[in-house]
C-alpha cells in the first residue's frame, strides 16, 4: 500500500486537490445561491414552507439520477460534475439560511430601522451576522456531502479522486483494485474532515463575538 | 441548534439535522410534501409510461428500455431498500436500547461519534471496497447499505430515549412497573416519533445508495442509467434517472406516511 501510494502521489495530490477545489467552488456557489434565495423568502414570508419542501424534496433524488438527468444538459465531464455538487450544496443551507434569517428577533430589526438604517444595511449588519452561525453550520453539512457526491460524479468523468475508485472497480481482481480503491476513499474522509476544521476555524474568525456561544 | 453542529455526510442526512421542526399539526412544509409527492410520482410516471409507448425510439434505445427488465430492476430496487431498512431497524434499535440502559450508557457518545465520523467516508467507495473484500452481488450489497443507514436509526434512538423526562420513568417505576415494562409502555412509545424520523432518513438514504449496486452486480435501476452511460443514449439515461428519482420520491413519502402513523396519538 505505501509503494502505491508513493509510486502515485502525484496524481493522488492532483486529484485530492481538485476534488477539494469542486467541493470549494461548489459550496461557494451554493452559499451565495442559498443565501439569495433565503433573503427572498424573507421579504415574501410565504415563500418559506415551499423553500423547505423544495429542499427536503431535492435531498431525496438520489445523486447518480440527477448525475444522469444532467448528462444531456452538461455533458460528459466537469460541468456536470460541478452543477450536481452545487444543487445538493445549495439545499442545507437553504434551509438553515431561512431558519437563520427569519429567525432574527423582530425588536433587533426594529432598533436597526430606530438608529436611521435602511433595510439594506440592517440586512447585511443585523439579520445576515445574527443567522451566520446557523448558515455556517448548514455549509459544514454541505461540505460533508458534497464530498461524497462528487466522488460519485467521476463516473462521468468529472474531476476528483472517485476516479480512483473507478479505476479499481474496473481492475477488479487485479493488483491495485484494493489499493486504489481504499486509498482513495481514506483520503476523501480525511480531506473531508479537515474541511470540516477548517470551517470550525471560519466560524471562530467571523462569528460576532456579541452572539458567540462561550 | 446545538444539534447541527456536528456535521455529518449524508445526503439525506443533512435534512434531519437542520431543525425541523415538528408540531402536532401538520405544518404547510409537511402538507406540501404530503400531497405534492404522490402528485409528481403520479404525473411524472404516466408520463414516462406515455413516453415510452408513443416515442420514437432506434433498436439500441428499444432494446435498452423494455418493461420487463424495467419492472424486475425496479423490483431489485426496490427489495433492495425494504431488506436494508428491516435489517438496519433490527440492528439499530436494540443497539440503541442497549447504549442508553445504565450499564452502557457512556459508550453512547464513543459510538455515535464513531458513527459519525465513518458517516464522512463515500457511498461509493465503501460499496466498492467492501465488493472486493466480500465479492460482487446483492449481499455485499446490502451490508454497504446497512452500513450507511444504520446511524440515523441508530442515532436517534438514542436521542429520543435520552429525551424522555425522567420523572415520568419513575413515575412508571413507582406505580410497580419492572424495567422492560417501563422501556415498552413509557420509554419507547415516547421516544417513537423521534426513532421514526430516523427510520425516515435511512430510507431515503437506502433508496439512493442502492442506485449504486448496481455496480457490484447487487441489482437495481441503477442498472438501467449505468446501461444508458455506456451506450450513450439520453432517452434511456433520462428514462433511467427519472424512474430512480420517481422511486426516490415515493420512498420518502411512504417514510413520512409511516412517521405519521407511528405517532402516539397523546403527543
Amino acid at each position: 500500500m505505501w509503494d502505491f501510494i508513493v509510486e502515485r502521489r502525484s496524481q493522488l495530490l492532483i486529484n485530492g486537490f481538485n476534488h477539494v477545489y469542486l467541493v470549494f467552488l461548489a459550496v461557494v456557489f451554493a452559499t451565495i445561491i442559498a443565501v439569495a434565495i433565503a433573503i427572498l423568502v424573507t421579504r415574501l414570508p410565504k415563500l418559506e414552507p415551499v423553500a423547505n419542501a423544495v429542499s427536503a424534496i431535492g435531498l431525496t433524488i438520489p445523486s447518480f439520477a440527477l448525475i444522469g438527468l444532467l448528462i444531456p444538459v452538461s455533458k460528459i465531464g466537469d460541468g456536470t460534475a460541478i452543477i450536481a455538487v452545487t444543487f445538493y450544496a445549495v439545499l442545507p443551507i437553504l434551509r438553515n439560511a431561512v431558519v437563520g434569517l427569519q429567525g432574527v428577533s423582530p425588536t433587533l430589526l426594529e432598533s436597526a430601522k430606530g438608529m436611521g438604517m435602511s433595510e439594506f444595511t440592517s440586512l447585511y449588519k443585523v439579520r445576515i451576522p445574527m443567522a451566520w452561525p446557523v448558515i455556517l453550520a448548514g455549509i459544514r453539512v454541505s461540505t460533508q456531502m458534497s464530498m461524497g457526491i462528487a466522488a460519485i460524479a467521476a463516473y462521468v468523468l468529472g474531476p476528483g479522486l472517485g476516479t480512483f475508485i473507478f479505476t479499481g472497480l474496473t481492475g477488479y481482481g487485479g493488483a491495485n483494485a484494493f489499493n486504489n480503491v481504499f486509498v482513495a476513499t481514506v483520503a476523501i474522509i480525511v480531506l473531508a474532515l479537515i474541511l470540516d476544521l477548517l470551517l470550525i476555524i471560519l466560524g471562530r474568525l467571523t462569528i460576532s463575538k456579541g452572539i458567540r456561544v462561550a | 441548534m446545538a444539534d447541527v453542529a456536528t456535521a455529518p455526510n449524508a445526503q439525506a442526512d443533512a435534512r434531519e439535522r437542520t431543525g425541523r421542526k415538528r408540531g402536532p399539526k401538520l405544518d404547510a412544509e409537511q402538507l406540501i410534501e404530503l400531497f405534492g409527492i404522490p402528485l409528481i410520482v403520479v404525473v411524472g410516471f404516466v408520463a414516462f409510461a406515455i413516453w415510452r409507448n408513443t416515442a420514437t425510439l432506434d433498436s439500441v434505445e428499444t432494446n435498452a428500455l423494455p418493461w420487463n427488465s424495467i419492472w424486475i430492476q425496479l423490483r431489485e430496487h426496490v427489495v433492495l431498500t425494504a431488506v436494508g431498512a428491516m435489517i438496519t431497524v433490527v440492528i439499530a434499535v436494540p443497539l440503541g436500547i442497549a447504549l442508553t440502559r445504565p450499564g452502557l450508557k457512556r459508550a453512547a457518545p464513543v459510538v455515535v461519534g464513531v458513527a459519525n465520523a465513518g458517516q464522512a467516508a463515500p457511498a461509493i467507495g465503501l460499496i466498492v471496497l467492501l465488493a472486493i473484500w466480500f465479492g460482487f452481488g446483492f449481499w455485499t450489497a446490502i451490508v454497504a447499505l446497512v452500513l450507511y443507514a444504520v446511524l440515523p436509526v441508530l442515532r436517534n434512538t438514542i436521542v429520543g430515549l435520552q429525551a424522555v423526562d425522567p420523572t415520568l420513568v419513575e413515575a412508571g417505576r413507582g406505580i410497580g412497573m419492572s424495567n422492560l415494562m417501563v422501556l415498552r409502555r413509557i420509554e419507547l412509545p415516547l421516544a417513537l416519533p423521534v426513532i421514526m424520523s430516523g427510520v425516515r432518513t435511512a430510507l431515503v438514504l437506502l433508496v439512493g445508495t442502492a442506485a449504486l449496486a448496481t455496480f457490484i452486480n447487487g441489482g437495481g435501476l441503477g442498472g438501467l442509467l449505468n446501461t444508458g452511460i455506456t451506450l450513450f443514449r439520453f432517452p434511456v439515461i433520462v428514462a433511467a434517472a427519472v424512474l430512480i428519482a420517481l422511486l426516490a420520491l415515493l420512498i420518502e413519502w411512504l417514510g413520512q406516511v409511516l412517521e405519521l402513523v407511528f405517532r402516539p396519538k397523546g403527543i
